[in-house]
C-alpha cells in the first residue's frame, strides 16, 4: 500500500489546514461584578449545550481568572457567539488565537 | 400550569413594583448607548482593542440586541398583568401570588432581570464584586432582583 499522492491523504491535509484556519478565533467571556454564577452556568449550558460540569468549570474560570475562552473557530461563528452572550447580558469579546 | 413552567413567588406588591421597573427600563432603552453607560453595557464592544472592528460588529448587532431587550421586557410586563397602584396600600399587597413562567418565556425573564441589574449596577456604580452600597435604596432592588433571578435559574435547571 502506498500513501503517495492519494486523494484521501490530500483531503486529510486540506482538512488539517482548514482546521487550523477555522480555529483561529476565540470568543472570550469576561468577569463582571453583576452577573450571577448560577445564571452564567445556565447561559453556557443553554447556548453552547455544554454539560453542567463543563459550564461550571468555564464559569469558575471567568470568575477566578477574569476571563475564559468559551468557543474557538471561524471568526464569523465567534461573532455569533459573542452576540448571543451579549443577548444574555454577558460581556464577551472576539479575538484571534495568540493575538 | 404549562409543562416545564417554573413558579416565581411574588407578592402582589412585588409584581406591581417589578412591572413599573420594567416599564422604566423600556424608557431607558430609548436612550442611546453613546449617551448612557447603562445602555452601552447592554451592547458592549466585541473588539476592545480594535475600534473599527467593534464599530462594524456594533452596526450589525446593536439594533437587534436592543430590540430583543424590548421584546423580552414586553413579555415580562404582559406576564405580570395590569398595574394596580391602588392595591399597594391594601392588605392584599402582601399576599404571595406564585407566577408561572413557562419554558418559552423563561429566557425573556432571565435576560430581563439580568438587564435590569446591569442598568441598576451602572446607575449605582457597582464596579466590583465587593461593592455594597446599602444606603442606596436601589441597591435593595438590585439584590432583590438577584434573589428572584437565582430562584428562577435554580428552579428551572435544578431538575436536569
Amino acid at each position: 500500500m502506498t500513501a503517495a499522492a492519494s486523494p484521501e491523504l490530500d483531503e486529510r491535509v486540506d482538512e488539517q489546514l482548514d482546521g487550523r484556519a477555522v480555529r483561529a478565533w476565540q470568543t472570550v467571556v469576561w468577569n463582571d461584578p453583576v452577573n450571577l454564577m448560577s445564571y452564567v452556568v445556565y447561559v453556557f449550558r443553554t447556548h453552547f449545550g455544554y454539560s453542567r460540569e463543563k459550564a461550571t468549570t468555564l464559569m469558575l474560570h471567568v470568575h477566578e481568572d477574569g476571563q475564559a475562552v468559551v468557543a474557538e473557530g471561524a471568526r464569523e461563528q465567534m461573532e455569533l457567539h459573542a452576540r448571543a452572550m451579549h443577548d444574555y447580558g454577558l460581556w464577551a469579546t472576539v479575538r484571534k488565537v495568540g493575538g | 400550569m404549562t409543562p416545564g413552567a417554573v413558579l416565581l413567588d411574588l407578592t402582589r406588591a412585588e409584581a406591581v413594583h417589578l412591572s413599573m421597573l420594567v416599564r422604566d427600563f423600556l424608557v431607558v432603552l430609548d436612550g442611546s448607548p453613546a449617551d448612557d453607560p447603562a445602555v452601552a453595557r447592554l451592547v458592549p464592544p466585541a473588539y476592545p482593542d480594535d475600534e473599527a472592528a467593534s464599530a462594524d460588529f456594533r452596526s450589525l448587532t446593536e439594533a437587534d440586541l436592543l430590540a430583543g431587550r424590548r421584546a423580552d421586557a414586553e413579555t415580562v410586563i404582559d406576564a405580570l398583568g395590569p398595574v394596580d397602584a391602588a392595591m399597594l396600600d391594601s392588605q392584599a399587597a402582601h399576599e404571595v401570588v406564585p407566577l408561572a413562567v413557562d419554558a418559552a418565556q423563561l429566557p425573556a425573564w432571565l435576560r430581563t432581570l439580568t438587564a435590569l441589574r446591569l442598568v441598576l449596577a451602572s446607575r449605582i456604580g457597582i464596579t466590583d464584586e465587593d461593592a455594597q452600597p446599602v444606603d442606596d435604596p436601589r441597591y435593595g432592588i438590585y439584590e432583590w432582583l438577584a434573589s428572584r433571578l437565582d430562584q428562577l435559574v435554580e428552579t428551572a435547571t435544578g431538575r436536569d
